[in-house]
C-alpha cells in the first residue's frame, strides 16, 4: 500500500482520543479491519471485527478521510455488504485516491477505535470466483477432450458487466494432491487435452481483473473421463409430430456414448397387439429419428416407443413414450401468405389477407380440417394482436392506422385436438397515407370555401342590411291627413299648429315630406303633480291611478322598489276595466255610429285582459339596480291596437293614462309602468315586446330635478292633441284644453300655457306639443321664436327620439344602434 | 302496427310459398340440403368431442402430447374401422355410414349406463356429471341427424340402400355394451374421445367423398 503521510492521517489518529474520554472499565473491545476488497474497481466494500462489545450494546462507526482532504467521513452504506461491513458506492469510490479508514465502536461507557486502515481501491479488486462450471467430454477422433465451459462472476450492478476477466484453470486427479493449473485467458472456456482415460477428474477456475487479486476458485466439479468399456447412457424421446395426419415422426436426445461408436434402435409396438415393431424409416427425417409412413401409420391406436441405444459395453433403453397419432398433429405453418390493401367504397382502405394451407396437409378429403390464427402489430410495436380466423383461407382488417408498418404472421392447427404450427414467416404491409390526406385536402377546401362565402355574406349584411330588411319588411305607409278639426282648437294656436304639422319646426329633412300626420295628440301636462286627465267624467280616477310624487327622489325610489313598482302595475292594471266599461258607452253614444270601432272596443278589451298577464311579468323587473342620478326610462306598452302613445314626463315614475276624451275608440291605454336602467335591460324588453303583438314603447327623458337648470320647478307641459279623422270632414281635437283647465284650476290657476313647440311627431299621427316653461311665468303669448336654445336642444333629441319611431333605421345610425332610448345619450343636451 | 301487418302478412306468405315448394320428403327442396345437414352433424360431433376431450384432460392433465399409460381396451375395438385416410377413402360410403351409426349405436347405452353409474359413485366433479349427461343426450340426437342424413342420402341416390341390415348389428351390440359397462370411468372417457373423433373423422370424409365442391 502507497502510504502518503497526512494531515488528516494524523488526526484519525487523534480521534479516538478526541471522542473517547471518559474510559470505564467495559468500553467496547478495538474493532479490527479485516480486509477490503473491491469486485471491479469500481465500489469496495470493508469489513471489521469486532473486539469485545464490554457486556453493553455497541455501536460501530466507520470513519475515513480521502489523502487529497482533509475532511472526515461516515460510511457511506453499513447495510449491502452484511453485518460489520461498509460499502463505498460508486459515488464514493475513487480508484486515484488512497483512503484511510478507522472504525470506531461505542457503547454506553466509552468507545475505541481500530487501527488506521490504508486503502487503495486498485490494488484490493478481488472478483468473485466464475460461475456455472460444467464440464463435458467428447470424442473426435477417437480422441478424448475435456470441456469445460463458466460463467463471469456476478456483479451487483449488472449494467456494468464489460469488465474483462482472465481466468484461470486447475485440475487433478481426484486422488492426487497436486493440481495443474492452466492460464486460460479471457475465454469461458478450455478444452483439456491428454487426459488419462478412466480417471476422475476435479476441476476448478478463477478469474482477476486486471491488476487486481485472483479471485477464489469456483467449486469443485468432477468428471469420470470414460475409458471406452462404458455402456452408452439413457437416451431420451423428445417428442413426436404428424405434420399432415398421414404420417409421423419421433426423435430422440442420446445420452453419452461411452466413448464408443452406439447404435440406436427404436421400438414401438401398438395398443392391443403384443408384436414390438422396429423404426421403418431412420434416415427420412434425419440423425436421430424415426419416420413412420402411411403404412405405418394407424390413428386411434396409442404407439408405445422406445429407444435403445448400444455399444460394446451394452445397451441402455429410452422411457416409454405413449403416442395417439390424432393428437400429436402439428402442421407446418400456412403459406402464400399475401396482403393486399384494397379499397372499399367509402374509399377507405382495408387489407385483404390471404393464404393457402401447407402443402403437405390435404384439407380436400375433409381428413384434417385446419383452422387459422392471425396475429399482427406495428413494424415498432411490442404487442401483438392476435385474431382467430376459424376455417377460412381470407382475412379483412379494417381498422388499421395509416402511415403504419404493420407485420402479419399466421399459424394454423386441426380443428380437433392437436398443436399450432409455427407462426408463417413475416409479411410487412404498409398502410398509406395518402387515403386520408385526400379526404383532408377535400375538407379543408370546403372548409375554405365555406367560411369565405359566410365571411362575404356577412359583410354585405353589414353593409346592406337595413335596405335589406327595408327590402323584406318594407315601412308601412301611414294614412294621410284629411282635416283638421277646427273647432276643437279654440284655445290652441292652431297656426303654429298648422304650421308645426307643415314641418316647419322640423329640420329640413327629406323625411318631413313622408311624415304624413293623421293624428296629432297633444298632452298637457302642467307639472309633476298633475296628471293628464282623461275625461271630464273622471278626475278622480286619474288621481286614484296616479301616485303622487313630489319629487325625484321619491321617483327613484319607486323606481328602486319592486314593491311599489308591482303596486303601481297592479293600480294600472286595475284600471283598463273601468276605463272599459266608459269607453263602450261613449262609443254607444258616439252620433257618428262607428259599430266597427265598438267591436274594436270589445276585441281590444280582451286583449287588456291578455295584457294584465303581461304586466304582473313586467312587474317583477328587477329595478333595484337603479342608480340614482340616472333618469329612468318608462315603458309604455300598448296592447289595444298599432296607436302609438306618446308621453312626456317629468316625474319618472308616474304612468300616465290617455284617454282620449273624444275618440272613445283611443281611449284604452291601460299602461303599464315599468323602470329600468341601461341598455341591457332594454334589450331584456325586447324580448318581452316581441311576445305582445302591438306594443310601442316612447321612452321621453327628462333629467331629475336637481339637475336641470332651467325647467325647474315647472318642467315642461305636453298638449297632447288628438286629431282625429271623422268621416269625411278633418278635426284636430285639442285634447289639453278641457283636460289642463280643470287641472290648472285645481293647481296653478294663474298659469296659461302655449304650446309653442312641437316636441316630437310620433308614428305619423301623433303630435307631442311642449309649451315653453320659461315663458310660462311672463307670457302667455310667447313666440316660439323665443324659444330657449336649450329647449331647442331638448326638442332636438326629442324628435330624434321620435323619428326613431318612425324611421327607425336611420335613427338607429344616429343613436348607437338602439331602438330604444339611451337616456345617457341625450344628458349633454341638457347640461 | 302499421308496419307490422305488411311484415306479418309477407311472412306469413313466405312460410305458405315454402309449403308449397318444400313439401316433406321434396328432393327437390332446398330448405336443407344434404350439405347442410352434413355441416351440423359434423359440428355436432365436434362439440361432442370437445365435451369429452375436457373430460379427459380433467381426468388426465395434458403433458405435452404425451398420453399415460395405454388403456384397456375399449369395447368398440372389436370393430374393424378404417385407422387411416386412406382406408376410409377407400372404403364403400354405404359401408361408412353405416360404420358411424355403428359406432354411435355402440355408445348409446354405456353413456346412460356410465350417467347412472358416476351420478351413484360420485367420483367425478359437478360439471363432469353435466358434461356426460350432455354428452349422452348429444350422442343420442347425433345419432337421430346421421340417420336423417342418411334417409336422405338413400331418397337422392347418393348411397345405395344396402344399410337395412342393420339390426343384425343390433344384437352384438348389446354384448359390446356389457364389455363397456366393466370399464373403469378414465377408460371410459379415453375411449369415447376417441370414437367421438373417429364419427367425427369419418363424417368429414363422408362428406367430402360426396360432395367434393363443398369446402373440402
Amino acid at each position: 500500500y502507497s502510504i502518503q503521510p497526512m494531515d488528516s492521517f494524523f488526526l484519525l489518529l487523534v480521534l479516538p482520543l478526541y471522542f473517547c474520554t471518559s474510559l470505564g472499565q467495559s468500553y467496547p473491545g478495538r474493532p479490527k479491519i479485516i480486509r477490503c476488497r473491491s469486485l471491479e474497481k469500481e465500489t469496495f466494500s470493508c469489513w471489521w471485527k469486532p473486539g469485545s462489545d464490554g457486556g453493553l450494546p455497541t455501536n460501530y462507526t466507520l470513519l475515513y478521510s480521502k489523502d487529497s482532504e482533509e475532511k472526515i467521513y461516515e460510511c457511506p452504506d453499513y447495510r449491502t455488504s452484511g453485518p460489520n461491513s461498509c460499502y463505498f458506492d460508486k459515488n464514493h469510490t475513487n480508484p486515484w485516491t488512497t483512503y484511510n479508514i478507522t472504525v470506531m465502536a461505542r457503547n454506553e461507557i466509552g468507545c475505541n477505535s481500530s487501527d488506521p486502515q490504508y486503502v487503495d481501491v486498485t490494488s484490493i479488486v478481488q472478483p468473485d470466483a466464475p460461475m456455472n462450471l460444467s464440464l463435458e467430454t467428447k470424442t473426435s477422433a477417437s480422441i478424448m477432450h475435456l470441456w469445460a465451459k463458466w460463467s463471469p462472476p456476478p456483479l451487483a450492478d449488472v449494467s456494468s458487466n464489460s469488465h474483462v476477466y482472465h481466468y484461470e484453470l486447475r485440475l487433478k486427479p481426484e486422488e492426487k494432491e497436486e493440481w495443474e493449473t492452466i492460464p486460460v485467458g479471457v475465454q469461458t472456456r478450455y478444452k483439456v487435452n491428454r487426459l488419462q482415460a478412466g480417471v476422475k477428474y476435479v476441476v476448478q477456475v478463477r478469474c482477476m481483473l486486471d491488476l487486481g487479486e485472483w479471485s477464489e476458485w469456483s467449486s469443485k466439479r468432477r468428471i469420470q473421463i470414460p475409458d471406452g468399456k462404458s455402456p452408452p447412457e439413457k437416451p431420451t424421446i423428445i417428442k413426436c409430430r404428424s405434420p399432415e395426419k398421414e404420417t409421423f415422426t419421433c426423435w430422440w436426445k442420446p445420452g453419452s456414448d461411452g466413448g464408443l461408436s452406439t447404435n440406436y434402435t427404436l421400438l414401438y409396438s401398438k395398443e392391443g397387439e403384443e408384436q414390438v415393431y422396429e423404426c421403418p424409416d431412420y434416415r427420412n427425417a434425419g440423425p436421430n429419428s424415426c419416420y413412420f409412413d402411411k403404412k405405418h401409420t394407424s390413428f386411434w391406436t396409442i404407439y408405445n416407443i422406445t429407444v435403445r441405444a448400444t455399444n460394446e459395453m451394452g445397451s441402455n433403453i429410452s422411457d416409454p413414450h405413449y403416442v395417439d397419432v390424432t393428437y400429436i398433429v402439428q402442421p407446418d405453418p400456412p403459406v402464400n401468405v399475401t396482403l393486399e390493401l384494397k379499397k372499399s367504397i367509402n374509399r377507405k382502405p382495408y387489407l385483404v389477407l390471404t393464404w393457402f394451407p401447407p402443402p403437405l396437409a390435404d384439407v380436400r378429403s375433409g381428413w384434417l380440417t385446419l383452422e387459422y390464427e392471425l396475429r399482427l402489430k406495428p413494424e415498432e410495436g411490442e404487442e401483438w394482436e392476435t385474431i382467430f380466423v376459424g376455417q377460412q383461407t381470407q382475412y379483412k382488417m379494417f381498422s388499421l392506422n395509416p402511415g403504419k408498418k404493420y407485420i402479419v404472421q399466421i399459424h394454423c392447427k386441426p380443428d380437433h385436438h392437436g398443436s399450432w404450427s409455427e407462426w408463417s414467416s413475416e409479411e410487412y404491409i404498409q398502410i398509406p397515407t395518402d387515403f386520408r390526406v385526400k379526404d383532408m385536402v377535400v375538407w379543408i377546401v370546403v372548409g375554405v370555401l365555406s367560411s369565405l362565402i359566410c365571411l362575404i355574406m356577412s359583410w354585405t349584411m353589414v353593409l346592406k342590411g337595413y335596405r335589406m330588411i327595408a327590402f323584406i319588411l318594407p315601412p308601412v305607409p301611414g294614412p294621410k291627413i284629411k282635416g283638421i278639426d277646427t273647432h276643437l282648437l279654440e284655445t290652441g294656436k292652431s297656426e303654429e299648429l298648422l304650421s308645426a304639422l307643415g314641418c316647419h319646426g322640423f329640420p329640413p329633412t327629406s323625411d318631413c315630406e313622408e311624415l304624413l300626420i293623421e293624428y296629432l295628440e297633444v298632452e298637457d301636462s302642467e307639472d309633476q303633480q298633475l296628471m293628464p286627465s282623461h275625461d271630464n267624467g273622471h278626475p278622480s280616477k286619474n288621481a286614484k291611478i296616479i301616485p303622487k310624487e313630489t319629487d325625484s327622489d321619491s321617483g327613484r325610489g319607486s323606481c328602486d322598489s319592486p314593491s311599489l313598482l308591482s303596486e303601481k302595475c297592479r293600480e294600472s292594471r286595475a284600471l283598463p276595466s273601468t276605463l272599459q266599461t266608459q269607453n263602450v258607452r261613449d262609443v254607444q253614444e258616439d252620433k257618428g255610429g262607428k259599430r266597427s270601432w265598438e267591436t274594436q272596443c270589445i276585441a281590444s278589451e280582451q286583449k287588456i285582459v291578455l295584457f294584465n298577464d303581461e304586466s304582473t311579468k313586467l312587474s317583477t323587473w328587477p329595478t333595484a339596480q337603479l342608480p340614482d342620478n340616472q333618469p329612468p326610462m318608462f315603458a309604455y306598452h300598448n296592447p289595444v291596437d298599432a296607436h302609438k302613445i306618446t308621453l312626456s314626463t317629468t316625474n319618472v315614475h308616474v304612468a300616465r293614462v290617455l284617454v282620449g276624451n273624444e275618440e272613445k275608440h283611443q281611449s284604452q291605454y291601460p299602461i303599464i309602468e315599468t323602470c329600468h336602467d341601461d341598455m341591457e335591460k332594454q334589450r331584456g324588453m325586447e324580448n318581452l315586446y316581441s311576445k305582445t303583438d302591438q306594443t310601442t314603447v316612447q321612452v321621453k327623458q327628462n333629467r331629475p330635478n336637481d339637475k336641470p337648470p332651467f325647467l325647474n320647478p315647472k318642467l315642461m307641459d305636453y298638449v297632447e292633441v288628438h286629431k282625429v279623422r271623422q268621416d269625411a270632414e278633418p278635426a284636430v281635437l285639442l285634447k289639453h284644453k278641457e283636460n289642463s283647465r280643470k287641472t290648472e284650476k285645481y293647481t296653478v290657476p294663474g298659469t296659461s300655457k302655449e304650446y309653442t313647440k312641437v316636441s316630437t311627431v310620433v308614428d305619423h299621427n301623433i303630435l307631442v306639443l311642449m309649451p315653453d316653461s320659461r315663458i310660462q311665468h311672463t307670457s302667455v303669448s310667447q313666440e316660439p321664436a323665443m324659444e330657449t336654445s336649450q329647449n331647442l336642444q331638448q326638442s332636438q333629441a326629442e324628435k330624434n327620439m321620435s323619428y326613431c319611431l318612425t324611421l327607425p333605421s336611420k335613427c338607429k345610425r344616429e343613436n348607437n344602434g338602439s331602438e330604444y332610448m339611451d337616456p345617457s345619450s341625450f344628458m349633454p343636451s341638457f347640461k | 302496427p302499421r308496419r307490422g301487418r305488411p311484415c306479418s302478412r309477407a311472412s306469413a306468405g313466405l312460410a305458405l310459398l315454402w309449403l308449397l315448394v318444400c313439401a316433406p320428403g321434396d328432393a327437390g327442396c332446398r330448405l336443407l340440403t344434404v350439405a347442410d345437414l352434413f355441416d351440423r352433424v359434423i359440428r355436432h360431433s365436434g362439440r361432442i368431442h370437445s365435451l369429452s376431450t375436457a373430460l379427459y384432460e380433467k381426468r388426465f392433465p395434458p403433458r405435452d402430447n404425451e398420453l399415460g399409460k395405454p388403456a384397456r381396451k375399449c369395447h368398440t375395438s372389436g370393430m374393424l374401422t378404417p385407422n387411416g385416410k386412406e382406408y376410409a377413402q377407400k372404403i364403400p360410403r354405404e359401408e361408412l355410414t353405416h360404420l358411424i351409426l355403428k359406432l354411435l349405436q355402440a355408445w348409446k347405452e354405456p353413456l346412460s349406463h356410465f350417467n347412472q353409474h358416476i351420478e351413484h359413485h360420485q367420483e367425478l366433479p359437478d360439471d363432469s356429471l353435466s358434461k356426460a349427461k350432455q354428452i349422452s343426450n348429444m350422442v343420442h340426437e347425433l345419432k337421430t341427424g346421421v340417420e336423417k342424413v342418411t334417409e336422405k342420402m338413400q331418397s337422392m341416390g347418393i348411397i345405395s340402400n344396402s344399410l337395412n341390415g342393420m339390426a343384425s348389428s343390433e344384437a352384438t351390440g348389446l354384448s359390446i355394451s356389457n364389455e363397456a359397462n366393466m370399464m373403469s370411468d378414465s377408460d371410459f372417457i379415453h375411449c369415447f374421445r376417441r370414437d367421438s373423433n373417429k364419427v367425427q373423422s369419418y363424417l368429414k370424409i363422408l362428406k367430402c367423398r360426396i360432395m367434393p365442391e363443398n369446402s373440402c
